[in-house]
C-alpha cells in the first residue's frame, strides 16, 4: 500500500522527463509480445478509465474541521455500459471524484453507487454531465472467472499519452488477505512481477486472457509482490450491486485460536484424525450466538469441508486456504452454513444463518462518516471511534489513551446503557471552562442526570441543566468524578465560539 | 517530569579508568582561592581545607539486578559519588550513590588511602543513605558539617564534590533559582521539597554538600537533562526528616496522605460548593483505599486547612514564608503522627483526624533497590511479579497489564491481589513450543484458582501431586495455557538445565 501511495505523490515533472523513453521501450514489448496482439491490447484499453479523486479526512482532534485535501488518481475498469468498478480506498473520504478518459480529453464528474471498505471495492457512476460522449468509445470488459497459482496475468497502467503500460506476472500463492478496513480478511492472488511507476497508478485492473481478473490492491516494491483481489469477491460485490440496496459481505462473528498445540488437544480431548478451531469468543447477536455455537467449542467442518489445525481447509480450487472464505468469500448475507463442532468430546452439529456483523460500541471504522460531537462551553465531547485511536499514530496502540484502549480492548466493561461511547476528547479554554484547562480523555456517564448513550442524547442532557444554573458532568473514572459548567457561561462562551469560526457546535 | 530528569548519577567507571590514574601529591593541595565566600578573617585558609577534608570522595561497586532473566546474577559495575561527615562516623550522600552497592570504598580529600565502608541506613523515597567506615581513626580531626536552613531565593550557594572531568575535588558556584514541590527521579514515585540552582552539577557531585556561610544548606542530586544550568539539590528538612527518622535504628519512610486533590479555580465549580471568591479550600477528589484517609476524608469534601496551616484553591499552603504545596505539611510527619484536618462537608464546616500510617502497595511505583527480582519458572514458563522495576525491563504492550498497572491502588486492585504476577518469557521447550501470544499479559488464573500472589502462583503450580493438567489463563485471552501434569517436572527440569537457570524461582525479595 505504501508504494502505491508514494506513487500517486510522485511530481508530473518527474514522469515528463522519462515519458520518451518509456514509449520506445512498449512499443517495443509489443513487437515481442505473442500472448497479446495490438488489437487485443487496444479493445482491453478501451474498457479502462482514469478516476480522479480528491480527499478529505475529518480531523479528530477538531471534529468539525476536514484535513486539508489531497489528490489521488486511478485506473478504473468499465464493468457495465456506465459503471466503473475500483478499489474502495479510492473512493473512500472523498469530496470530489470524476472519470477521466485515456487520452485525459475528457472528464465527467462521477459518485458512488456502491461501497464495501471491507472488501475494498467501490462502483462509481456518471453524476451528470455528456455521459453519452464520454461513453462513446468505450467499452465494458467482461470479469473472469478463478486463476490457478502459475497463471500469468497482466497489470494494466496508462502514461500519460493514453498508451498502455503493461506488466506481466505470475502468480505465486493465494491467501486471505486484509487490503483496506483493518481485520477483514477476503481471497487474493499474489503474482510476481517488476512494476515501474506511471500516472494514475493508485489501484489497477489485472487481466487474463483478455478479461478482468482482479483489481491490484498493493504492490511491494521491495519483494515486487501484487496483491490482486480475486475475481469470485468482485463477482460476490457486483451481484449485491445488482439492486439498490447494497448489502456487504456476511460474518459469523466468532473469534478463534489454532489447536496445534499437542497439550491443548489433548486437554480438548481431540482425537489425531481431526483438526479444528477452538472458539474464543462469540459476538453478541451474531449469527454464531444464534446458532447455538459457545466459547469454547472446536468448530472441526464447514459445509463439509473439514477445517485443519491451524483453519486451513482444502479448496477444489486454490488448495489450502484459510476457513474464513468459506464464510465471508463464499457465502452472502441470509444463506445457511453448516458447521460441525466438538463440544467436550461430543460432536454437535448446527446451521447458521449468516448476517451483517452487528452494530458494535466502537466501529472498527467510521470511513465517510463525520465524527459526531458536541462544542459545550469550551468542552468537545466526541463518540469514540477507531478512527479517533488511529488518528495518534502508526504505534496508536500504545501512545493513546489508556483508559480508551481499555473500552476497545473489554468494550463489554462499557457496553451497559451505551449505543456509543461519549467522552470530553478536549477542552478549549474558555471562561466557563476555567481550571478544567487540562481535562481530556475523560469517558462520560452521565450529564444533568441523565445517562449519556450517545452524542444525542448528550446533547439532550444538556438542554435540561439544574435548577441552580449548573451542568452537573459525571465521568466514569476521576478524579474528579463529577464537575460543574455555568449555564449562562457556557451558552455565552457557544455564541462566542460561532462567532470565531466553528461552523457548528454539534454534528448528530 | 520524570522523564525529563536524569539521576545525576555516579559517573562510569569507563569514563574514570580512561583519565590518567594520577593520584595527587599533599603538596599540590593549595585550597584555591575563594573571593565570593563570606570574608573569613585571616586563618581563612586552614578554614577552607578542613571543610574540604570532610567532604569525601564515595566509589561504589554495584550489581545490578537482571529483570529480564532475574536467575542470572546482573550486571556488575560501579561509579563515583560524594559524600560528607557530618557527625562521628556519619557520612551522608544520595540513596542512588550507594544503591545495589556490592563494596564501598571512601577516599579523603588529598590522600591515596580507600576505606572500607558501608550503608547504615538507606532511603530511597528521599535518595539519601548514612555511611560508615569501618575504622574512623584517620577522620578523628575532620570538621562535622552542620545542616542549615533552607536557603533564600537569589542567595550564593557552592556545590562541592568529585564530578566527571578529574579525580580531584571540584568546586561549583550558583544562586537558588527556585524552590519547588518536585519529582525525586531515584525511586520514579516520590515527590519532595527540591531546590533548583543554577550552579553546574555532573554525575559525581550526587551526594555533595551545597554550602552557604559555612552550612550544608542542600545535598546536591540530579539534574536537568532538557535544561542547561540547572542542577538539583535535596534541601535541610528533607535531609533533617530523614535523619529524624533513623533515630530509632530503622527508617521508616515516608508517610502519604493518600487523596488526589483538584482545584478550586471554576466559578460553577466554586459556586456549588458554595465557596466565595476569595475562600480557601481545594477539593477532595478521591481517597486512596485503606489509606489514612479511607473513612475520614470523602469525595467533594473541601479541604480547607491542615493542622491548621490554610489551604488554597489550589492545594498550596505557607511554609516558612514560602508557598509550597500542601503536601509538604504531610512531608514533615511520621508515621502515628495525627494530622487535623478541616473540611467543608455538604456545606458544613468540620475538624476530622486522620493517623498517617505506612501504605505498602506504594511500593508498586517505586524502583526497588538492593533487593534480589522474585520470579518462578515452571516448564519454561517465566513468571514475575509487577512493579516499576519489571515495568522497565520489559516494555508491556498488553492493555490490561498497563491498566493493571495504572489502576493497582486507586481501585483498589492491591486488596485482592498481592501481586500482578505476569508471564514475562516462555523459555522454548518441546512442552511449550505451541505456546504464543500469551508472553506479556496478566496470569488469571491456573486450574481455576484466582492468582493474587506471585507464591501462591508458584504453590499453585508445585503441587505435592500433580493434575492431569496445569490449565493456566492468561488474562485478556480465553485459550489458556495447557500443561499435562505428567510431563511438567521433567521439562521444569529440562529447560532449568538448557537455560542456566541456576536456582528455578526466588520467592522473597
Amino acid at each position: 500500500m505504501k508504494f502505491l501511495t508514494t506513487l500517486a505523490i510522485i511530481s508530473p515533472l518527474a514522469f515528463s522527463s522519462c515519458c520518451e523513453q518509456k514509449k520506445i521501450a512498449t512499443t517495443g514489448d509489443t513487437q515481442n509480445d505473442e500472448s497479446i496482439s495490438y488489437q487485443e491490447k487496444e479493445t482491453t484499453a478501451q474498457s479502462f478509465v482514469r478516476i480522479n479523486a480528491t480527499i478529505q479526512k475529518w480531523s479528530a482532534s477538531q471534529p468539525w474541521d476536514k484535513s486539508a485535501p489531497a489528490k489521488r488518481r486511478a485506473l478504473g475498469v468499465l464493468i457495465s455500459d456506465t459503471r466503473v468498478l475500483t478499489t474502495a480506498e479510492m473512493a473512500t473520504n472523498i469530496t470530489y471524484i470524476e472519470l477521466e478518459n485515456a487520452d485525459s480529453t475528457r472528464r465527467l464528474p462521477a459518485k458512488v453507487v456502491a461501497i464495501d471498505y471491507e472488501a475494498n471495492l467501490a462502483l462509481l457512476e456518471p453524476d451528470n454531465g455528456d455521459t453519452e460522449d464520454f461513453f462513446k468509445e468505450l467499452k465494458p470488459i467482461e470479469l473472469g472467472t478463478s486463476a490457478k497459482i502459475g497463471d500469468k496475468i497482466d497489470v494494466w497502467q496508462l502514461e500519460d499519452n493514453g498508451m498502455p503500460l503493461i506488466t506481466e506476472g505470475t502468480i505465486q500463492s493465494v491467501d486471505i488477505v486484509s487490503s483496506f478496513a483493518d481485520g477483514h480478511y477476503f481471497l487474493t492472488y499474489e503474482a510476481k512481477g517488476s512494476m515501474q511507476s506511471a500516472t494514475s497508478s493508485f489501484t489497477l485492473p489485472v487481466i487474463r486472457n483478455g478479461k478482468l481478473l482482479g483489481l491490484l490492491s498493493s504492490y511491494n516494491s521491495k519483494d515486487q509482490i501484487i496483491d490482486v483481489m480475486a475475481p469470485e469477491i468482485i463477482a460476490a460485490f457486483l451481484a449485491d450491486t445488482a439492486d439498490d440496496k447494497y448489502v456487504g459481505f456476511p460474518s459469523i462473528g466468532i473469534g478463534i485460536s489454532s489447536t496445534v498445540d499437542p497439550n491443548f488437544r489433548t486437554w480438548l480431548k481431540l482425537s489425531d484424525d481431526v483438526g479444528g478451531l477452538y472458539v474464543t469468543r462469540i459476538r453478541k447477536d451474531s449469527a454464531a450466538e444464534k446458532a447455538g455455537i459457545e466459547k469454547g467449542d472446536v468448530v472441526i467442518e464447514i459445509n463439509g469441508r473439514d477445517i485443519g489445525r491451524r483453519g486451513y481447509y482444502s479448496d477444489d480450487n486454490y488448495g489450502r486456504l484459510y476457513w474464513s472464505h468459506l464464510i465471508r468469500g463464499s457465502q452472502k448475507v441470509g444463506d445457511k452454513v453448516n458447521l460441525t463442532l466438538l463440544r467436550e468430546g461430543e460432536e454437535k452439529k448446527v446451521i447458521a444463518t449468516l448476517e451483517r456483523p452487528g452494530k458494535r460500541l466502537i466501529a472498527s471504522y467510521t470511513y465517510d462518516q463525520a465524527p459526531r460531537y458536541l462544542v459545550k462551553g469550551g468542552f468537545i465531547f466526541q463518540e469514540l471511534t477507531g478512527t479517533y485511536l488511529q488518528a495518534f499514530g502508526t504505534d496508536w496502540k500504545t501512545k493513546a489513551p489508556l483508559n480508551l484502549l481499555d473500552v476497545l480492548a473489554s468494550p463489554e466493561d462499557y457496553e451497559e446503557g451505551r449505543n456509543k461511547l461519549v467522552f470530553l476528547s478536549a477542552t478549549i479554554p474558555t471562561p466557563a471552562t476555567t481550571g478544567y484547562e487540562s481535562m481530556r480523555n475523560n469517558i462520560i456517564n452521565k450529564v444533568n442526570g441523565e445517562t449519556i448513550a450517545d452524542i444525542s442524547s448528550l446533547i439532550k442532557a444538556f438542554q435540561k441543566p439544574g435548577s441552580d444554573g449548573l451542568h452537573t458532568i459525571e465521568f466514569s473514572h476521576g478524579p474528579p468524578k463529577t464537575i460543574y459548567l455555568d449555564v449562562a457561561a457556557s451558552d455565552t462562551v457557544d455564541a462566542q465560539l460561532l462567532k470565531r469560526g466553528i461552523p457548528a457546535l454539534s454534528r448528530e | 517530569m520524570l522523564k525529563s530528569s536524569i539521576r545525576l548519577s555516579v559517573a562510569s567507571l569507563v569514563v574514570l579508568t580512561s583519565l590518567p590514574a594520577l593520584l595527587p601529591c599533599m603538596a599540590q593541595l593549595n585550597p584555591p582561592a575563594n573571593p565570593l565566600a563570606p570574608l573569613p578573617p585571616a586563618p581563612a585558609a586552614p578554614q577552607v581545607q578542613s571543610i574540604y577534608g570532610s567532604i569525601v570522595r564515595i566509589e561504589a561497586a554495584t550489581q545490578v539486578p537482571d529483570y529480564r532473566e532475574p536467575w542470572k546474577a546482573g550486571r556488575f559495575s560501579g561509579g563515583i559519588g560524594t559524600g560528607f561527615l557530618i557527625g562521628p562516623n556519619r557520612f551522608l550522600t544520595n540513596a542512588h550513590v550507594v544503591s545495589n552497592a556490592r563494596r564501598l570504598l571512601i577516599t579523603m580529600h588529598g590522600s591515596p588511602r580507600k576505606h572500607p565502608a558501608k550503608i547504615v541506613h538507606i532511603a530511597h523515597d528521599c535518595d539519601l543513605a548514612l555511611l560508615e567506615v569501618e575504622d574512623f581513626t584517620p577522620f578523628q580531626t575532620l570538621q562535622h558539617l552542620q545542616i542549615g536552613n533552607v536557603p533564600k531565593l537569589e542567595s550564593q550557594v557552592r556545590v562541592i564534590g568529585y564530578p566527571v572531568g578529574g579525580n580531584r575535588i571540584s568546586v561549583t558556584r550558583g544562586v537558588v533559582s527556585r524552590i519547588d514541590f518536585s519529582s525525586y527521579s531515584h525511586s520514579r514515585s516520590d515527590q519532595h521539597l527540591v531546590v533548583q540552582i543554577d550552579a553546574a552539577i555532573n554525575p559525581g557531585n550526587s551526594g555533595g554538600p551545597v554550602l552557604q556561610d559555612g552550612k550544608v544548606v542542600g545535598v546536591a542530586f540530579q539534574g536537568l537533562r532538557s535544561a542547561d544550568n540547572t542542577g538539583y539539590m535535596i534541601p535541610t528538612p528533607v535531609v533533617r526528616r530523614f535523619l529524624k527518622d533513623i533515630q530509632d535504628g530503622t527508617y521508616d519512610k515516608y508517610v502519604d496522605i493518600g487523596i488526589t486533590t483538584f482545584p478550586m479555580f471554576n466559578p460553577a465549580m466554586r459556586r456549588k460548593f458554595g465557596l466565595s471568591q476569595t475562600a480557601s479550600g481545594v477539593l477532595v477528589a478521591s481517597v486512596t483505599p485503606d489509606g489514612p484517609c479511607d473513612g475520614v476524608l470523602k469525595n467533594n469534601d473541601i479541604l480547607t486547612a491542615i493542622n491548621g496551616n490554610t489551604v488554597d484553591a489550589a492545594g498550596n499552603t505557607l511554609i516558612d514564608g514560602e508557598k509550597v504545596n500542601m503536601n509538604e505539611i504531610v512531608e514533615r510527619k511520621f508515621s502515628g503522627d495525627m494530622l487535623k484536618l478541616s473540611i467543608i462537608r455538604d456545606g458544613k464546616a468540620m475538624v476530622v483526624n486522620c493517623t498517617l500510617k505506612p501504605f505498602p502497595p506504594s511500593q508498586m511505583y517505586s524502583v526497588q533497590y538492593g533487593v534480589k527480582p522474585r520470579y518462578t519458572t515452571f516448564a519454561g514458563l517465566v513468571l514475575q511479579p509487577l512493579d516499576r522495576n519489571l515495568y522497565a525491563a520489559h516494555s508491556f504492550t498488553n492493555t490490561r497489564v498497563r491498566r493493571l498497572f495504572a489502576h493497582y491502588i486507586d481501585e483498589g486492585i492491591f486488596k485482592e491481589r498481592q501481586d500482578i504476577v505476569i508471564l514475562t518469557r516462555v523459555l522454548a521447550d518441546p512442552v511449550n513450543t505451541h505456546v504464543s501470544g500469551h508472553v506479556g499479559t496478566a496470569i488469571e488464573s491456573i486450574n481455576g484458582k484466582k492468582v493474587t500472589s506471585l507464591k501462591q502462583a508458584h504453590d499453585l503450580l508445585h503441587p505435592k501431586e500433580a493434575p492431569e493438567f496445569f490449565i493456566i489463563k492468561c488474562e485478556g485471552l480465553e485459550r489458556p495455557i495447557i500443561v499435562p501434569g505428567n510431563k511438567a517436572t521433567e521439562a521444569s527440569k529440562r529447560t532449568e538445565t538448557n537455560y542456566g537457570i541456576s536456582a528455578p524461582s526466588q520467592l522473597s525479595k
